[in-house]
């Protein structure tokens, strides 16, 4: 038996279309429901329309956790294209021994994220931290850091760790498309007597802008939900310094056990998100 | 002099050197805590390089954690969601690709979709899921969790690979009485299985790398896998830090593997997957 070409393309996809309906979409549908829910564990399971909702929105620590994970994003990206910049920058140049380079760069993408949150809180630690001592011996402070269990400090200390796991990324992506960038051009500007700051700012700029805009969507979204590294590192405090929006959520399956406002919360998440998601796309499709 | 050293190629490779340098210093502190005796991992000012080196954290590690279940767990969760990933990411991208169907942009937008929900709104659902299958502390509710992570990735990379795959061959293939399947097994997978093995490869880290799903499903060290148990045991009130350090560089390890006799597929499939995230 033969079947024309359309059906032949779905039956190959019949059983991945299986995965996405059972373990995507039905657990979406859910979550919508859940929602709609009082169901908090302790009294029985009713319907409460927008219930969830409105508590959300008159929770004091929700805004709090918003506030808290919008520098916490902004930060973690900033940093992310500054060091991812840098890198690929100085990386494009180089030709011998570019795949050795190009490994270490990954390296920190590939290492688990609850992990990298463990070798930072290590590297922090107050009484054996390594940074404490090369800080202290360049001078830039006096006393060991306690940075995870300062107040002010620890949201510095997570942005650097998130950081540090996002630059391989965004490092990769912008040295691709530095590399892409047609070096006639370079040579073409040099003669019109172009300095390396216009060169940068009028050649590689505008070429690198889209490849850029991808890197800083996809940092912006991951960071914005990431909760992995900072269970190690601070879980959320101390007090509620780095008590950012995926831990509210995360306290509400976890430690509160009100599945409604969990629900509730997964679909705020779900929203800025694709807030997000759609004002990068509206930017790059602007400029394109 | 100046001009010579800003053109040549010795600022590149100074400037890569040093901030690449700064970024492998956590890489190296694990590394070097992982190999000492407690003596010299508590201590401040810090030893830089360890006078005595010793496998003796490694050695405790599995004396005093249930390390080699953890890791026997990672590895069945992770080599069974590759698989199955793999062998039905490559089904699903061989037809979006190549033989277009009444549904596909819609299915293909489900999934770009599906990369968008971020996986911590969909934790609490997919828990309910598999409590209610009574999967709860199993591998098998890893393995599904692990296969939502992944899947979409993974048909996307290999779609946005075979949209480069020449149809002709296949329609030769098909002209001399192959069957489209038999096209597919002779002719496509190994002429692209180094875009296969991207996909793979990323599924393998990704599941491996997995935290919070594993988390909340599991309870025992009998279902638990590496993350997990690293987790666990920083939560002690006297953290073993040398056991730690050894602990992680096992949970990185694969990473650390993947990176360096497979950089050139890694950056393939990233790239080709993020331009449609």
């Amino acid at each position: 038996m033969r079947f024309s070409g359309r059906w032949y393309g779905f039956l190959l996809n019949l059983p991945g279309l299986v995965i996405v309906l059972l373990w995507v979409l039905f657990p979406a549908f859910l979550l919508v429901y859940t929602s709609l829910l009082r169901y908090d564990n302790v009294r029985p399971i009713v319907f409460a329309g927008l219930g969830n909702y409105i508590a959300l929105f008159q929770h004091r620590l929700f805004w709090f956790s918003l506030q808290k994970v919008a520098i916490f994003c902004v930060s973690t990206t900033a940093l992310t294209l500054f060091g991812g910049m840098a890198l690929a920058l100085s990386m494009a140049r180089i030709t011998k021994g570019a795949w050795f380079f190009r490994s270490l760069l990954i390296l920190p993408w590939a290492v688990p994220a609850v992990i990298s949150g463990i070798i930072w809180k290590w590297m922090f630690s107050p009484d054996f931290g390594v940074i404490s001592d090369l800080l202290m011996k360049v001078g830039l402070i006096d006393t060991p850091l306690s940075i995870y269990g300062n107040f002010d400090m620890a949201m510095v200390g997570i942005i650097v760790a998130d950081s540090w796991t996002r630059v391989p990324f965004m490092g990769i992506i912008l040295l691709a498309a530095l590399l892409s960038v047609s070096p006639v051009l370079y040579e073409a500007a040099m003669v019109d007597g172009a300095g390396a700051l216009h060169r940068f700012a009028f050649i590689t700029l505008p070429l690198i802008k889209g490849p850029a805009m991808v890197g800083l969507l996809i940092t912006t979204m991951f960071s914005f939900r990431t909760i992995d590294i900072i269970m190690p590192l601070t879980a959320g405090g101390p007090g509620r310094a780095t008590y950012v929006f995926g831990y509210y959520i995360w306290d509400q399956i976890v430690k509160t056990l009100n599945f409604g406002m969990a629900a509730a919360g997964g679909m705020v998440l779900f929203f800025m998100t694709s807030l997000i998601a759609a004002i990068f796309v509206y930017l790059s499709r602007r400029e394109a | 002099m100046m001009e010579k050293i800003l053109r040549g190629r010795v600022l590149p490779y100074a400037t890569a050197i040093i901030l690449l340098g700064l970024m492998m210093l956590p890489v190296y502190w694990t590394t070097v805590t992982a190999f000492k005796a407690d003596e010299e991992t508590y201590v401040f000012p810090p030893v830089y390089f360890p006078r005595n080196p010793t496998i003796e954290p490694f050695r405790l590690l599995f004396e005093d954690y249930p390390f080699s279940l953890y890791l026997r767990n990672s590895i069945v969760v992770t080599l069974t969601t590759t698989l199955i990933v793999t062998a039905i990411g490559v089904l699903a991208g061989y037809g979006l690709s190549q033989f277009k169907f009444k549904w596909s942009d819609t299915l293909l937008w489900i999934l770009i979709f599906t990369r968008i929900i971020p996986p911590l709104s969909l934790l609490l659902p997919f828990y309910l899921l598999v409590s209610w299958l009574g999967l709860v502390d199993t591998l098998t509710s890893m393995i599904l969790a692990n296969i939502y992570l992944t899947y979409p990735f993974a048909v996307l990379i290999m779609k946005s690979f075979f949209d480069n795959f020449p149809r002709a061959l296949i329609d030769a293939a098909v002209v001399d009485g192959c069957s489209r399947t038999g096209a597919l097994l002779k002719i496509v997978i190994p002429v692209s299985a180094t875009a296969i093995a991207s996909s793979a490869i990323i599924t393998y880290l990704w599941s491996w790398n997995e935290f919070i799903y594993a988390f909340v499903f599991t309870s025992t060290p009998s279902a638990q896998p590496v993350t997990v148990g690293c987790f666990d045991a920083i939560g002690d009130i006297f953290v073993n830090w040398n056991q730690m350090c050894a602990g992680s560089l096992m949970g990185a390890l694969p990473g650390i593997i993947f990176v360096f006799i497979a950089q050139r597929y890694l950056v393939r499939g990233l790239a080709a997957g993020a331009l449609k995230f």
